[in-house]
């Protein structure tokens, strides 16, 4: 009953609260001068967001780099240890290697699929159906995704029937089945397809959308002027479409970097394939409070420069509107 | 507009009871601490036919004593307590303790975990003196704390609920007929093929994020067996390395049954495979041959497990106790995992179920469940496997702890790792075995 109540006030509350603030705040400001008002009401107005990046965001955030100086029972300051942890242990270093992988063949590969699948569906009458096929794995949960993707990566005994389908299919052509998911040579591969497959068809869809926008004008007085399809896509679409790749290519480096539950339910890190977010968790998981802030503060300061450009790029859009 | 035609005076009168209800609520608790007579909050990690066994020991505490036990399962208690405790947030009055030494020690260092003398009180020797010596005292020749039993400054901070034997040679009764090797090379001499098995092991080792372990309920079998319990307990406790010939010898006594030569489905399908299927190739044709294999290594937890559903206990399959590691003073030694319960409010209500959960009544009904072993040396069973499993305790000399489940978390999470890597690699065994002695010197560090 208790939890019932707190829910509910937490949930009418904030905004009841919110209301409150905007029309006690108005009254007041009404009160004001013109000038004061006009200077006033738009940090009024914000207030309440900064108010909530700050605790939400901004707070733990500092609080987290706190931690990470100091132990797991955060009574003893231990300097930089948890980051010489972090970046000498051989565990942490193959994690940051994975992730490393996930960043470069991940993103690369996603992108490029998208844009691949993008130009040519742009091209055939049953665009529609093909794109919904190819955006059907991004709604899917990465846990459900890892699942499907674990029966399809199913090994049994060779000679044995095989329940895994790729598996099967290599059994059909005489071929032993491989243990794709213990194989060193294989496990981060299969992983980063899984997450290619997750995601191409968010970056389809996206550079699909900017695709539409250039003007067939342009293309067609291309073709006039005895440009081949291959340099219309290579010399003109590539390059108008250039400022959306980059907003997709950021985008999906931030989740390469925050890959985690692709690896948690396919192999936990086991076989060499732990990756950063993986990595952090076992520390959290393990009380290890400080070296888990310290991950965090690594992958958060690797993806600020990744924000950075992102935001940049539609802040100037939005100029170009 | 909306907000115009609210009245001030009706806003600033929500506002009032929303802050007043927020601050009634508040003082309210999140993780369950009651401070009542009336009322005791237990988490479990138990769900299925163990979560039913356990309602049914609660039924009549409950009947009997008015109290309400509101349960609720919590299959990552340990992480639980642990942020409440770090937190300052409200503890479940009654749940599971650590397995971690390093987080037992600072958990009681902080007052959050209360010793079980001061649960039974006076039923305290009582509970020491009916219940089986392993759960309640160290190993035999050993002294002092003990803290994977939970015994640390003379007190006890677990209260042995349940157990499971582990390390036992699980066989199919239609196939293998011969008799129980005695030792490990009897044992390695055994043909497979003349019982119509392809192999002479079962083996599975994947278990989701915590892969890994059943090699290690293997691996502790043999270690215990070959260097006896004061190696084992020092390895343990962190004060044997991983690198010493004692730890060593067993890792390589395991790869002997997960090698090629032995083990069904080879090592990538030992590792590819969830430990509950691992039973499977002891009934399930391979080829030309009747089963997959002879044996399956594990606990009186197996016939619960999918690859033993719809067979019958001694009529399709029963088990033989280890064989002996060929150092027969430890033969006597057996290793099991316990279930235990701790209590983190000191409320009436809490001292009472605590005291329930140790009486041989309450004890009978896990017995009689068939879902583990009861703590209670006295208590019956009728399942054929716990009643034989009930004997090996009895005749036994030292009851141990899994290791794995017992070392610090960043020591058994490596260990674990360690075995599924040797098992796919049986080169990198030195190499292991040194990361694992660069694991251990940190591990064991209390911060």
């Amino acid at each position: 009953m208790e939890q019932i109540i707190t829910a509910v006030v937490a949930v009418v509350a904030v905004p009841l609260i919110l209301l409150g603030y905007i029309r006690l705040g108005e009254a007041i400001i009404e009160r004001l001068p013109d000038t004061l008002q006009a200077w006033i009401r738009p940090y009024f107005w914000a207030l309440p967001a900064i108010g909530f990046a700050t605790v939400f965001m901004v707070y733990p955030l500092i609080r987290t780099v706190f931690i990470s100086f100091y132990n797991s029972a955060g009574d003893k300051f231990v300097g930089w240890d948890n980051y010489v942890y972090f970046f000498t242990f051989p565990d942490t270093l193959t994690s940051l290697r994975n992730s490393l992988l996930w960043l470069v063949f991940f993103t690369f590969f996603s992108v490029l699929f998208g844009l691949i699948i993008a130009i040519l569906l742009d091209r055939v009458r049953y665009e529609s159906l093909a794109k919904i096929a190819i955006f059907l794995p991004v709604p899917i949960s990465a846990v459900a995704a890892s699942i499907i993707w674990k029966f399809m990566f199913d090994y049994q005994p060779p000679g044995t029937t095989q329940t895994g389908t790729l598996n099967a299919i290599l059994g059909a052509f005489g071929r032993d089945p491989i243990a794709w998911l213990i194989n060193l040579s294989t496990n981060n591969a299969a992983l980063i397809f899984v997450g290619i497959w997750s995601a191409t068809g968010f970056c389809m869809v996206i550079i699909s959308a900017s695709l539409k926008g250039i003007s067939t004008e342009v293309l067609e007085a291309a073709r006039m002027d005895g440009a081949n399809e291959f340099q219309i896509v290579r010399l003109i679409v590539t390059p108008l479409l250039w400022p959306t790749i980059t907003v997709v290519v950021t985008t999906e480096l931030i989740n390469a970097l925050k890959t985690f539950d692709i690896v948690y339910v396919m192999t936990n890190g086991a076989y060499n394939t732990d990756v950063i977010a993986t990595q952090m968790f076992r520390q959290l998981a393990s009380a290890h409070y400080g070296r888990a802030a310290a991950v965090g503060v690594v992958l958060f300061i690797a993806i600020v420069p990744l924000l950075i450009v992102n935001i940049r790029r539609f802040q100037q859009q939005e100029e170009q509107r | 507009m909306v907000f115009a035609k609210l009245n001030p005076r009706a806003i600033a009168l929500g506002l009032g009871s929303i802050f007043l209800l927020a601050a009634c609520s508040l003082g309210g608790s999140s993780g369950g601490n009651t401070q009542s007579a009336s009322d005791v909050t237990v988490w479990t990690a138990w769900g299925g036919n163990e979560l039913k066994a356990f309602q049914d020991i609660v039924k009549p505490f409950e009947a009997s004593t008015g109290i309400k036990v509101h349960i609720t399962t919590n299959r990552d208690s340990t992480t639980g307590i642990a942020n409440g405790i770090a937190a300052g947030t409200d503890l479940p009055d009654i749940a599971p303790a650590t397995t971690d030494p390093i987080q037992l020690k600072d958990w009681i260092s902080k007052g959050a975990i209360k010793p079980v003398e001061t649960a039974l009180g006076d039923q305290m020797s009582a509970y020491v003196a009916n219940t089986y010596p392993g759960l309640v005292n160290p190993p035999a020749g050993t002294t002092g704390d003990d803290p994977y039993i939970g015994i640390i400054g003379g007190k006890h901070y677990y209260l042995m609920i349940k157990f499971q034997v582990k390390g036992l040679l699980w066989y199919n009764k239609h196939l293998y007929t011969g008799q129980a090797p005695k030792t490990f090379s009897d044992l390695l001499a055994i043909d497979p093929t003349q019982y119509g098995a392809q192999k002479l092991f079962c083996a599975a080792f994947s278990s989701g994020a915590a892969s890994g372990w059943p090699a290690s309920d293997q691996l502790d079998n043999i270690i215990m067996r070959q260097s006896g319990p004061k190696v084992y307990t020092d390895w343990i406790e962190g004060k044997q390395k991983w690198t010493s010939p004692e730890i060593k010898q067993g890792y390589q006594a395991l790869l002997q049954e997960v090698s090629a030569a032995h083990v069904y489905g080879g090592t990538n399908y030992v590792l590819a495979t969830d430990f509950q299927k691992a039973g499977e190739g002891l009934f399930k044709a391979s080829g030309s041959y009747k089963a997959g294999c002879l044996f399956l290594i594990q606990a009186t937890f197996q016939p619960g497990l999918t690859s033993f559903a719809n067979l019958t206990a001694g009529v399709d399959f029963d088990f033989f106790p280890h064989p002996s590691m060929g150092n027969s003073q430890f033969d006597g030694n057996y290793n099991g995992f316990y279930d235990n319960y701790a209590m983190y409010n000191n409320t009436p209500a809490a001292r009472q179920l605590m005291q329930w959960m140790v009486t041989k009544d309450s004890q009978q009904i896990w017995a009689s469940s068939g879902v583990g072993m009861s703590s209670n040396k006295s208590t019956t069973y009728t399942d054929p496997v716990f009643k034989a499993a009930a004997q090996i305790v009895t005749t036994g000399t030292n009851m141990l702890v899994t290791a794995g489940d017992y070392m610090p978390t960043d020591m058994r999470n490596a260990y674990w790792q360690s075995l599924l890597n040797v098992t796919s690699n049986p080169g990198s065994l030195d190499s292991e075995l040194s990361h694992l002695d660069q694991v251990q010197a940190a591990a064991y560090k209390s911060s």
